[in-house]
């Protein structure tokens, strides 16, 4: 699922900084503003902005870390409004439902978990590719 | 490319596949959620029967209190409804009203019963209600009008008196959908049917209600809660059609004349 790529060059401690915080950015996001599941992607993309013209190794991760949110954004959107209509209509709780927030919490916490492994490594220097999104960000972001 | 796109629909078809997996497993039962919900209207019937039962006077005669009993069980035992789920209660009050509470709260008020010429028509309105009752229009109206989050506060003791008392209003002062109307109209045809009790009467006693010249009219809370009175009874007419039965009062003629007497109008 993730995997520790040779980068095409070696980032330096300031890019490898950078590159891990756009990574805490989301975490930091996640827990401010669970309720609202559209903060992770709104603090990631500001970050993102922030970074666009800043060096490669830096903007790949920035990239990543907000393509990554924009995925959990449709899942936590539709989980959000799902509950906001059992809460406030007559719609009722199912077992489809519970089962739709079990998969939602079981993704958020993979997605966090790598979130968090991949600042570490990237503190380090050390450039993690993740499944699906880091083919994505190579087409994305190029050199 | 090719390779990003077969991870992301890899990707996609595992989200789909964990939510079609979890689903297999029944989670209402396993978290108890009806139970959970079955408390909380259980305990908004009592707060909301509470409201009535310290604002309006509850009549205990006994010819009031026995006639009505019987035409709720017979209608309960004819269709199969629990009996023991339906709390009947009579309140001394001039308006035409009728209506249900959740937890199978079922409040007549004693001017329904003056103003019904017949006991097929106060017969069909408590079937009406009933079915209310019995298809659970009474939460889902309150969870639309009020919300889930507020009715679950309610019971906790955190509602305050003030938002009971409006939410016991509104049920007692305000119909439901109009889809749900109909549903409740139908269903009452079709208790009133298997009761052996002619629709048709209730159907009439719509008609009769919505008649603007009616002296009182202004009672008629029944009636000007429920839109559309004669369309109701168009296709309550139109609904019963063909399912004529071998009809017969619930009441004996002396216990109808007995309860009508005891309320002052014969």
């Amino acid at each position: 699922m993730i995997h520790s790529k040779q980068f095409s060059y070696e980032p330096g401690e300031h890019e490898a900084e950078t590159a891990s915080s756009s990574y805490l950015m989301s975490l930091i996001a996640i827990v401010v503003g669970l309720p609202l599941p559209i903060i992770n992607l709104i603090a990631t993309l500001v970050f993102y902005m922030g970074n666009r013209k800043s060096t490669y190794f830096v903007r790949w991760h920035c990239t990543q870390a907000l393509l990554s949110q924009l995925s959990m954004l449709f899942i936590n959107s539709f989980g959000f409004w799902w509950t906001v209509s059992i809460l406030f209509t007559d719609e009722t709780i199912t077992s489809k439902y519970i089962a739709y927030i079990m998969a939602a919490f079981i993704f958020n916490v993979t997605e966090f978990i790598a979130t968090i492994y991949t600042a570490i490594q990237t503190r380090k220097g050390i450039h993690v590719e993740w499944w699906f999104y880091g083919p994505l960000t190579n087409i994305v972001c190029k050199s | 490319m090719r390779k990003t796109i077969i991870q992301g629909s890899i990707t996609v078809l595992l989200f789909f596949g964990t939510w079609f997996a979890l689903t297999q497993i029944d989670w209402v039962k396993v978290f108890n959620v009806q139970k959970v919900t079955d408390k909380t209207e259980q305990k908004l019937g009592e707060l909301f029967w509470e409201v009535f039962k310290k604002t309006e006077n509850e009549s205990t005669k006994a010819p009031v209190v026995n006639a009505i009993d019987s035409i709720v069980t017979h209608i309960c035992t004819s269709n199969a409804i629990d009996r023991k789920k339906v709390k009947v209660h009579v309140l001394n009050k001039d308006e035409v009203n009728a209506f249900a509470l959740p937890n199978g709260h079922l409040i007549v008020y004693t001017g329904l019963i003056v103003n019904s010429d017949s006991q097929e028509e106060l017969t069909g309105v408590i079937c009406h209600e009933l079915a209310h009752i019995e298809l659970n229009h009474v939460m889902k109206k309150l969870v639309k009008e009020i919300g889930l989050s507020v009715l679950i506060s309610m019971t906790t003791g955190n509602g305050g008196p003030e938002v009971i008392k409006q939410a016991a209003k509104m049920l007692s002062s305000s119909a439901f959908d109009r889809g749900l109307e109909k549903e409740a109209d139908i269903k009452a045809v079709d208790y009133l049917i298997q009761a052996k009790v002619n629709p048709e009467l209730f159907a009439e006693f719509l008609y009769k209600l919505s008649d603007k010249e009616n002296d009182a009219l202004k009672y008629l809370t029944w009636v000007s809660t429920h839109p559309d009175s004669k369309e109701r009874a168009e296709y309550i007419i139109e609904y019963s059609k063909g399912k004529t039965a071998d009809y017969k009062p619930i009441l004996s003629k002396e216990k109808w004349e007995n309860l009508k007497a005891e309320l002052g109008t014969e």
